[in-house]
């Protein structure tokens, strides 16, 4: 099997409170059909043979759906491919000899933890202050008792599809979350069942996404180019709509 | 330890609803002076810390992940099925409990299994209600698809992404009772033991997974959410957190393990493709409509697929089940690919895999269509693979997948513990012996959505409950366990690292626990397995201290839990001389290498209970009763 | 209900008002080209009069330009708000900076905004301050006296050096455009799968004309009056 070489440039950093840097490791035994975690959990195979502390990164799934993977790969959240995750990135897309630098993503709200690690329970706050639609279990109507268009549904989807992973945070110039907190907006602005809390959650979700401390979106339109998958700035505009709406309707 | 079923009386249909109506109440103003601890946010755990918030307890929410949203139940790919009956094809709940008892080859409780059948119907509506974007036909009406294992179309699908879409969907009721103050998070943090007091489940010990402090958590019942165990074998389909230490250290507190070897391989995954290889994926069942399976006739062949002529290849589904073709259940599709592969028939660079070819259905149908059907799976396994399915046969290969057996509970889901209730796929209650496609969706919810509510209330209304605090000396005792093993295994300082020891046990595992096993390999496997436990305690090293984030000292923990469950694993279908379901006994075969199953003697749930380290497990049988469903042999034929 | 100064302060309604003030002064900058196409002709009458028309408008005038004022500065304090916070949101920034491709729009314009915005503002102080409160030159036209600018503006731009000045600023008028007119219909959430990549065409098409219209003019003068002039 073919082996290539890799220099990596990596962020290391204890935990939140001390400083990072970059360090530089060199890997000879990276193959091509490894995926990039893969080749990361080789490096701390050596690390860790050699005595030393791993490399700390997120991840589980590694399927391209849970969203605990990160990583900006050469300045780009999720590396160079389109519509892929880390996890599912492969080192075919590499090319022996090349330097790869991997840091966290950066935001404010979304401290690091420890080297790759951050912690994204910002959007966990957001999605409490209204992401969500009241209705108790067990006092639902009959599912199909409200139809709604297969177009409607269709689109509510591609905003459900959201995996919540932050790499739009991480792309966007300005650090801001309005790629994530749009989708859930508008999934459930589109949907009938979303329709009786409609105004509050758009104002209170984006208070919530000030609050906690993200920029502003200046329309870049890079999150959606960084995104797994591929959420459009469309959700951001009706996001928009919506708040207006609520605002002065 | 006496096994209680608690199975309600009377006619099957009644169980549920008399049972309910004999369930003690919790006065809504006393509902809110009781704290639930749930562990785990899957469909299970993330429906469960829901629902009993809205009934008005305080619910304490644990998850290992950075968020509840990250659990694995956001993998599952195909679908939920619920009989509702839209598609007016002649299902019903009667219908969805029989496919699944006969699914699960009978070693499943008809009385749960029923229930599981009746709820599914009331998942479906809250799940809409929630407004989960399931597929839909143009009339606006839900839309529906086929699974293995049934002859009525009744699963419910999000594009590929069912599980994600119910999950958030339960998330999102979770973090609605987090806004309302009813429910508090705590994400990173690890359960690593069960405080008992009084002979009743009152707390937890957890590791902050970030600071690495431990935490004592009190409450008046513990609800365990924690997933399976397929990662015993360190390659399968589960994510790499997901570990069965909750699960393990709750047994060793007392909770009887059912039916730990019973283990479900998934026929379609990708083959794994070096040694680094962290985990395996999953492709959909689905595939198996239009692919066809074959391997070369000949041994060692290594010509490229496309220059194999057609009559020098083996389709070897078609050849050994001309009903059922290529469609076989998992269990039977699985073990034939394995049957090849040991044959030395099978492809790839390692030999473990089989061909999946769409090129005929290309040729049939046009490429447009089979683009439509399963475009995003072709995709993935590029991404994957870099091999362009459309030209090139997919290589496929079996993977462990789910796991029916888990912790014993009750038709409350109560554990042998008083206050410990098990849901989801952490206990074993509704699969029997093999689950079908998009079943665990169901039951997961169905447990946390619409039973744990009722039944946890039975339990505190009718239970005294002492007053207790983190003070107690069993929180102390269980803090002081907990704290030791981890400087045990720092202090360690060996040679091999956990995911080599990791690895190691998934080996054996795999090989002698795994699709087919027979006395002789699982002697072997014990032994195998206690060599390299006693190595690990031994030689294990992990870098870093216990103060901060440090994922191989979390993953030692789980892996010293899997060098135990393995064992019992083993020591559980050692025991069962019959072949069932996802348990394949190849000294329990018929002539032409089908399962056979011995309802005279092994139709019980097997019980183990623990009696100590270095001491044999004592089994204790529930016997499985089919008073509406016969036991017949399952035919492909 | 949140408060008005509130939903202003926020995230989106920043960006609304941003995209408002925006368009509007798109709008004055089409006009205000227009007009100034007159400065093409060598007679000055007809520039003259124009500039005469808008100023008979009186107390009108008056308030339109304190609108326009308003607008510019509610759109700099918007801007300068989303700059700083910006700055907040990612204390610490990245080693390696890339660009995704693909669907981003994120381009040279897109992130100089703030550097193109101060700049264009600068240049606008001096552009008021040489010609609105420049030089009062007098002329009659049918019996009407009248602001002589025609003349004014002719003086001005036979300095190459204020004509390079103007070119400069007019391009990076271009750029701030390029992006900023299709980014305030997507911050007032007007996106259309369909209608977008118009607009965002469009966008580059009024960047263009507007800055090579603007910058036009001087260098046309100046062509006009020093190296015509100079020929001859």
């Amino acid at each position: 099997m073919k082996k290539m070489t890799l220099h990596l440039r990596i962020w290391r950093q204890k935990d939140a409170n001390t400083p990072g840097k970059l360090v530089s490791y060199t890997l000879n035994d990276v193959t091509p059909e490894m995926s990039f975690l893969e080749m990361l959990d080789v490096l701390n195979e050596h690390l860790v043979a050699k005595g030393e502390e791993p490399v700390e990164f997120d991840n589980d799934c590694r399927e391209g759906i849970c969203g605990m993977c990160s990583l900006v790969i050469n300045g780009i959240p999720h590396g160079p491919e389109h519509a892929t995750a880390t996890c599912q990135l492969h080192m075919r897309h590499f090319k022996d000899g090349d330097t790869i630098t991997i840091e966290p993503f950066r935001a404010k709200p979304f401290p690091v933890v420890k080297d790759l690690v951050v912690d994204r329970s910002a959007f966990d706050r957001i999605l409490a202050a209204g992401g969500y639609i009241s209705v108790n279990a067990g006092s639902a109507p009959d599912a199909n008792s409200i139809p709604i268009p297969k177009e409607v549904a269709d689109e509510a989807m591609d905003a459900a599809a959201c995996i919540g992973c932050g790499a739009c945070v991480a792309a966007c110039p300005n650090a801001s979350a309005s790629l994530f907190v749009s989708a859930k907006i508008s999934q459930l602005a589109l949907l009938p069942q979303g329709q009786p809390e409609r105004k509050r959650r758009a104002l209170r979700m984006i208070e919530q996404m000030d609050r906690e401390g993200f920029g502003d979106c200046s329309n870049h339109a890079e999150c959606e180019a960084v995104c797994p998958k591929e959420i459009s700035i469309a959700h951001i505009a009706r996001m928009r709509r919506e708040y207006m709406k609520a605002m002065l309707c | 330890m006496k096994l209680d079923s608690k199975l309600p009386s009377g006619p099957l249909h009644e169980k549920w609803d008399r049972h309910k109506a004999d369930l003690k109440l919790v006065n809504p103003a006393n509902k809110r002076k009781h704290t639930i601890i749930v562990v785990g946010t899957g469909l299970a755990g993330a429906s469960a810390g829901a629902t009993l918030a809205e009934l008005g307890y305080n619910v304490k929410s644990f998850c290992i992940q950075d968020s509840p949203r990250r659990a694995h139940s956001i993998a599952a790919q195909g679908g939920i099925n619920a009989a509702k009956n839209y598609q007016n094809d002649g299902d019903s709940i009667w219908r969805l409990f029989y496919d699944t008892i006969k699914g699960g080859d009978y070693r499943s409780r008809e009385a749960n299994v029923y229930r599981l059948a009746q709820l599914s119907v009331q998942i479906i509506d809250q799940a809409v209600a929630q407004g989960v974007p399931f597929a839909r036909e143009y009339g606006g009406l839900l839309a529906n698809r086929s699974f293995g294992g049934a002859q009525v179309s009744r699963t419910f699908y999000a594009r590929g992404q069912t599980g994600q879409q119910l999950l958030l969907g339960a998330y999102s009721s979770l973090l609605r009772q987090v806004d309302l103050g009813r429910v508090t998070l705590f994400s990173r943090r690890e359960m690593l033991d069960l405080v008992v007091i009084n002979g009743k489940a009152r707390g937890i010990i957890v590791r902050n997974l970030v600071t690495g402090e431990i935490e004592r958590h009190v409450a008046d019942a513990v609800v365990l959410a924690t997933g399976g165990y397929g990662n015993v074998y360190f390659l399968s389909t589960n994510a790499k957190n997901s570990n069965a230490t909750a699960a393990w250290r709750c047994y060793k507190r007392g909770a009887a393990f059912a039916n730990p070897c019973f283990t479900q391989i998934h026929p379609t995954c990708i083959p794994r493709a070096g040694h680094y290889q962290s985990k395996l994926t999953l492709m959909s069942e689905s595939l198996r409509n239009d692919g066809r399976v074959w391997v070369p006739k000949k041994k060692g062949d290594k010509r490229h697929p496309n220059e194999i002529p057609e009559d020098e290849r083996d389709y070897y589904l078609e050849r050994r089940y001309p009903a059922f073709g290529n469609l076989v259940p998992r269990d039977v599709a699985s073990r034939a690919a394995k049957a090849v592969c040991d044959e030395g028939r099978g492809v790839g660079e390692f030999g473990q895999a089989v061909y999946l070819d769409f090129a005929d259905a290309i040729r049939r149908l046009g490429i447009d269509v089979i683009r439509d059907r399963y475009g995003n799976l072709f995709d993935m396994y590029e991404r994957i693979t870099g091999e362009n399915p459309y030209e090139v046969p997919m290589r496929i290969y079996p993977a462990v997948h789910y796991t029916m057996g888990g912790l014993w509970v009750d038709y409350n889901l109560m554990s042998t513990i008083p206050g410990l209730f098990v849901l989801g796929e952490a206990n074993f209650s509704d699969h029997g012996a093999n689950r079908l496609g998009a079943s665990a969706l169901m039951q997961g919810l169905a447990d946390g959505y619409f039973v744990i509510p009722y039944t946890i209330g039975d339990y505190i209304a009718g239970t005294e409950l002492e007053v207790v605090s983190t003070d107690a000396d069993a929180f102390k005792e269980a803090e002081d366990g907990v704290k030791q093993q981890i400087d045990k295994l720092l202090s360690i300082k060996g040679k091999k690292s956990v995911l080599e020891f990791h690895r190691q046990l998934g080996e054996i595992m795999w090989d002698y626990v795994g699709m087919s096993r027979n006395a002789e390999g699982l002697k072997h496997a014990i032994k195998e397995i206690r060599k390299l436990r006693e190595e690990f305690w031994q030689n294990v090293y992990i870098p870093g201290d216990s103060r901060n984030l440090n994922k191989d000292l979390e993953f030692a923990g789980r892996v010293a839990d899997f060098l135990e469950l393995g064992e019992l694993m083993a020591i559980d279908a050692l025991h069962r001389n019959e072949s069932c379901g996802g348990h394949f006994r190849e000294e329990y075969q018929t002539p032409d290498g089908e399962a056979l199953r011995d309802d005279k003697n092994f139709a019980y749930v097997a019980a183990w209970e623990y009696k100590g380290d270095g001491k044999e497990p004592e089994l204790h049988k529930e016997p499985l009763e089919f008073e509406y469903v016969k036991p017949t042999t399952r035919s492909y034929k | 209900m949140p408060s008005f100064m509130t939903t202003v302060k926020s995230s989106v309604g920043k960006k609304f008002l941003m995209a408002i003030t925006g368009l509007a002064m798109i709008i004055f900058l089409i006009e205000h080209l227009t007009g100034n196409f007159l400065l093409l002709q060598s007679d000055p009458v007809p520039y003259n009069k124009y500039a005469h028309f808008l100023l008979s408008f009186g107390w009108l005038l008056i308030v339109a330009e304190l609108i326009l004022v308003a607008f510019l500065v509610i759109h700099m304090i918007s801007g300068i708000s989303v700059f700083l916070k910006k700055r907040q949101a990612r204390p610490v920034g990245y080693h390696v900076q890339g660009n995704a491709g693909g669907p981003s729009k994120k381009t040279f314009a897109s992130t100089t905004m703030i550097y193109t915005g101060i700049i264009i503002f600068v240049f606008l102080a001096i552009h008021l301050k040489t010609f609105k409160f420049g030089p009062y030159y007098e002329t009659t036209i049918d019996g009407v006296v009248m602001r002589d600018l025609y003349k004014l503006v002719s003086e001005v731009f036979r300095d190459p050096l204020y004509v390079g000045g103007y070119v400069v600023a007019m391009i990076l008028l271009g750029f701030h455009l390029r992006h900023g007119f299709w980014s305030a219909f997507q911050s007032l959430g007007l996106y259309h799968p369909r209608y977008m990549p118009i607009i965002y065409g469009l966008g580059i098409l009024i960047a263009i004309m507007l800055a090579v219209g603007f910058l036009g003019i001087p260098i046309w003068i100046y062509v006009r009056e020093v190296v015509l002039k100079g020929a001859i």
